[in-house]
């Protein structure tokens, strides 16, 4: 059954489902009728190295996906849902074996003001070394992102997606496979759209795959961004941290949920998740939901939590006390909250670009 | 006209009087101690001294060169010149200490003398000065640092803001003997020979032999009961805060 068959064939979800509760599938779809995929563009999609210098050799972004994604380990009907409306828009990021670059590339997509939607299939070869960042910009009312595939033997990769869409919905779904020791820090700064949903799943099926999922959201006016990451401990050996940052303000509403699974065999797993929320106004709101999965005894830990507060006012003295105003103070403080998971998703590069990015984007909320 | 002056100041926190009637003059280029038991008010002064909300004042003044400074935030009082070096200085993880200094500088002193060679020599000086090694500049602000490491960490501030007033708040607690002669150095080359002035808050006097003070106060429950010279601290060393009570 293709993509568009399965979609249209299955029973929509309701609130009760765990990854819809607290933003339905009908306030996610482009147009509200769940019982169609309506025709969306593609938006502009371009490869290259950040500071604008020459790709090197052994990576390339190919048009077309090859075959239909495994969608075994994802939401069945988000990923069939924008695999088919991302028909004329589908990539595959091939990644020779061995590739290596000192400067991160970056996949710049520009929605435009259009409806769009778009799929990159990741084929990371083995053994490959490099930052990727993926940045999403542009004042569409509506952007799908399908992110699939693979980071293959013993490749280490700083995997960062950026969303600052002016305005609209974003819905992004991640199914990234891990395999044998590779290792992977994946980032999400999120800012900007009105509404976001990202349902982000990473799957270690071999031994010794590592993982990082790290996230920096900034939420202001009456956004709602909904980030639900699940990480998947099939085999020995593999390890998994999440820490996920959301700072909110105006009456806006963060949601972070988390689904940790250790399958039984997985001996010697090492895993934790925790989610912390910096509430910046009363009006503010911030969900953090970690859950926990664990089939295997012989691992070597497994730990969730969550915290949530004001900002602290004995930093803010501290600061004050060192000549910061009151706004100097607040946003410096907000800035080093999310600096602390942006700091950890790269190298200097990476993380450099990262805080211009955001600080961009604190600016522009503080005017 | 004194640097500072502290006039008749009672104040408190959550309602309770901490400090019951304070009279204190700084003169610029002075160097002032207090010193006092545990729970006398000493950390209250530092705190009202440089605008911590917490704290209420409830009559008095404290004045910086005759200006009161006790309608202005910390901010502004920061701007004015008034420096604390906090007894228990806060972490600010993910904030990095070269962004946060710059900021400060910029704050305080001005954009242009936290740009280019100028206050990068500063820095480096600082920092050699008080045995700061350069891996410092990318950790976060007293995120994971040792007591030490805070403690001279405050002080590299003080030398860089070069205030009006420093108010050092038991700079000396959590350090060693090399320590506090290293973070003693700092201070006496921020104050030492300028127009600015100091009012270090001490239990000890081991600190008050590297940075001789010109007049040292006890504290006993938030009254100034007794002035003196240097010789003053080291009669409390001896003979502890009894004999005072009588």
């Amino acid at each position: 059954m293709d993509s568009t068959s399965r979609y249209l064939s299955m029973e929509k979800p309701n609130k009760a489902d765990h990854l819809w509760r607290y933003t339905p599938w009908k306030k996610v779809h482009p147009t509200g009728d769940l019982s169609e995929i309506p025709p969306l563009s593609p938006p502009e999609i371009s490869l290259g190295i950040i500071d604008g210098s020459e790709l090197p050799p052994g990576i390339e972004l190919k048009r077309g996906v090859f075959g239909e994604p495994d969608f075994s380990m994802s939401s069945a009907l988000t990923n069939s849902f924008l695999h088919s409306s991302a028909e004329t828009s589908r990539w595959t990021l091939v990644v020779d074996k061995g590739f290596s670059s000192e400067k991160p590339v970056i996949i710049d997509i520009k929605t435009g003001d259009l409806a769009s939607v778009a799929h990159i299939s990741l084929e990371i070869g083995k053994m490959s070394e490099f930052e990727l960042i993926t940045r999403v910009t542009g004042s569409s009312e509506w952007f799908g992102l399908l992110r699939t595939g693979q980071i293959q033997d013993g490749a280490v990769v700083n995997d960062v997606v950026i969303g600052l869409l002016d305005r609209g919905t974003m819905l992004r779904s991640d199914s990234i496979e891990i395999c044998r020791d590779a290792q992977v820090r994946a980032g999400t700064v999120s800012s900007g759209s009105e509404r976001t949903k990202s349902d982000l799943r990473y799957i270690m099926r071999e031994t010794g795959g590592n993982i990082r999922v790290l996230g920096s959201i900034l939420s202001a006016e009456s956004m709602h961004l909904d980030h639900h990451i699940e990480i998947h401990h099939e085999a020995p050996e593999t390890f998994s941290r999440l820490s996920w940052h959301s700072a909110c303000g105006g009456s806006s509403r963060t949601i972070g949920t988390g689904m940790l699974t250790i399958r039984k065999g997985s001996i010697g797993a090492d895993a934790a998740q925790i989610f912390h929320n910096l509430l910046l106004s009363k009006t503010a709101e911030a969900d953090s939901i970690p859950e926990l999965e664990v089939m295997e005894n012989d691992v070597i830990g497994c730990g969730h939590g969550t915290a949530n507060g004001p900002i602290d006012e004995e930093q803010m003295f501290y600061l004050k006390a060192r000549g910061f105003d009151e706004d100097d103070a607040k946003r410096s403080l907000i800035a080093a909250f999310l600096n602390s998971t942006l700091s950890e998703m790269g190298g200097v590069d990476l993380h450099e670009w990262l805080v211009g990015e955001l600080t961009l984007q604190l600016e522009a909320l503080n005017a | 006209m004194s640097l500072l002056e502290i006039k008749d100041l009672h104040a408190g926190i959550d309602g309770n009087e901490i400090l019951k009637g304070i009279n204190l003059k700084i003169g610029p280029g002075e160097i002032h101690a207090i010193m006092g038991r545990n729970g006398s008010g000493k950390t209250t002064t530092a705190n009202i001294i440089m605008g911590h909300p917490d704290f209420e004042v409830e009559k008095g003044d404290v004045l910086l060169e005759g200006e009161s400074l006790l309608e202005l935030e910390a901010w502004e009082r920061a701007r004015k010149g008034v420096f604390l070096s906090f007894q228990y200085p806060q972490a600010v993880p993910g904030l990095q200490v070269g962004n946060f200094l710059r900021k400060s500088v910029a704050s305080i002193r001005g954009e242009g003398e936290a740009k280019g060679s100028g206050f990068r020599e500063g820095l480096t000086a600082a920092m050699e000065a008080l045995d700061i090694p350069r891996s410092f500049m990318s950790r976060y602000v007293n995120d994971g640092f040792s007591g030490g490491e805070k403690k001279r960490f405050e002080i590299l501030q003080l030398m860089l803001l070069r205030p009006r007033l420093a108010v050092l708040d038991e700079t000396d607690s959590g350090l060693d003997i090399d320590g506090i002669r290293t973070v003693s150095e700092g201070v006496n080359a921020a104050i030492r020979g300028t127009e600015s002035g100091a009012l270090i808050i001490t239990h000890y006097s081991r600190i008050l032999e590297h940075v001789q003070p010109d007049v040292v106060h006890v504290l006993l429950d938030g009254k100034i009961v007794s002035s003196g010279g240097p010789e003053l601290a080291t009669k409390l060393e001896e003979k502890g805060y009894e004999w005072l009570k009588q």
